[in-house]
């Protein structure tokens, strides 16, 4: 399997630190990368090429959803999926009408999995 | 004075409860324990004395840390997760597991403490939000330290009547014990009753 690049997009540190441990636990070959805003995300993007991004939605500035929407329009192409503890049905249809995916916090190993599993195939 | 039917109380406290159970199993998946949540429990009164009833809980007035959040939208309501300061970098720990070495542990306390907070009182928030069918708005979680009394006039005045609904929890294989509180002012309230209101209608059919 080709080793695969993600874009952890969160502004706590200890959530970005988490994530990688677990992906990289799964895949210690892969490459993790990381933003602590939604702009940073955006720039990030341009220089490097991620097989998924995990988003978070509650963030300094522009916050996960716009960046997640500006990103989606940037990179029709990569899978996008937020990585929230905000649970409300409102931010899910939100994802659903941008095509990305939902995932709930806490991150737990079996989440990360979960979540991976579609690059895996 | 503002009252609550003694339906909508009902109403209120079966809502928070759907919301805390949610907040425990949240916080139970972050430590990897059981936690154990009390029946919310609800009381009018000034800011002062709800900090009062708090610290009064502990045998002394020790130190806590705090993690608060912000809410708009539906009603409007200040979260607050409280825990023994002494007990916080046990909880962290608890969360990132052995592999993240003692100092830098002690570095980012702080930091995950907030997230801690954002991901439980989120929980809480936004199963309520569910229920009412409406969104509430969330800030950016803000950590404290003080004493209860401290931490809950931070962000009012000490007169401010309102409500305060809160729930205690324990991290039972850890014996460590902590609460969360919502704080409600008069004009936050009025909206919160029309949301229950909507909640027993629709929970009547008539909705």
């Amino acid at each position: 399997m080709t080793p695969k690049t993600i874009l952890i997009v969160d502004d706590s540190r200890v959530s970005r630190m988490m994530a990688r441990q677990y992906i990289v636990s799964l895949h210690a070959d892969w490459q993790v990368e990381e933003a602590g805003t939604g702009e940073e995300a955006l720039e990030r993007v341009r220089s490097i090429a991620p097989d998924l991004v995990l988003m978070d939605v509650n963030m300094p500035g522009m916050g996960g959803i716009a960046a997640a929407e500006q990103m989606r329009a940037q990179l029709p192409a990569v899978p996008i999926s937020l990585l929230t503890a905000n649970v409300q049905t409102a931010t899910r249809e939100r994802a659903t009408q941008l095509g990305i995916g939902f995932m709930e916090k806490p991150i737990t190993e079996a989440r990360i999995a979960q979540l991976i599993a579609p690059l895996e195939a | 004075m503002f009252n609550l039917s003694e339906l909508e109380n009902d109403a209120l406290v079966e809502i928070f409860n759907i919301g805390v159970g949610q907040a425990a199993s949240s916080m139970s998946a972050i430590v990897n324990e059981p936690v154990r949540m009390s029946v919310p429990s609800i009381s009018f009164m000034n800011r002062a004395e709800a900090g009062r009833l708090l610290a009064g809980r502990e045998a002394t007035q020790e130190r806590i840390c705090g993690v608060s959040q912000h809410y708009e939208g539906a009603f409007r309501t200040e979260a607050i997760l409280m825990f023994p300061e002494d007990k916080s970098l046990e909880i962290v720990r608890l969360m990132v597991g052995e592999a993240v070495p003692l100092k830098e542990l002690t570095e980012m306390e702080q930091e995950a403490m907030c997230e801690i907070g954002n991901i439980i009182l989120n929980s809480c928030v936004g199963t309520l939000a569910n229920i009412f069918q409406r969104e509430l708005q969330g800030s950016l979680p803000r950590y404290h330290i003080g004493t209860s009394d401290e931490i809950l006039t931070a962000s009012g005045s000490q007169a401010d009547t309102v409500l305060l609904l809160h729930i205690d929890f324990v991290l039972e294989k850890h014996q460590i014990h902590g609460y969360v509180a919502f704080i409600l002012d008069m004009s936050a309230l009025h909206d919160l009753k029309e949301q229950i209101n909507l909640y027993i209608a629709r929970a009547m059919g008539q909705a």
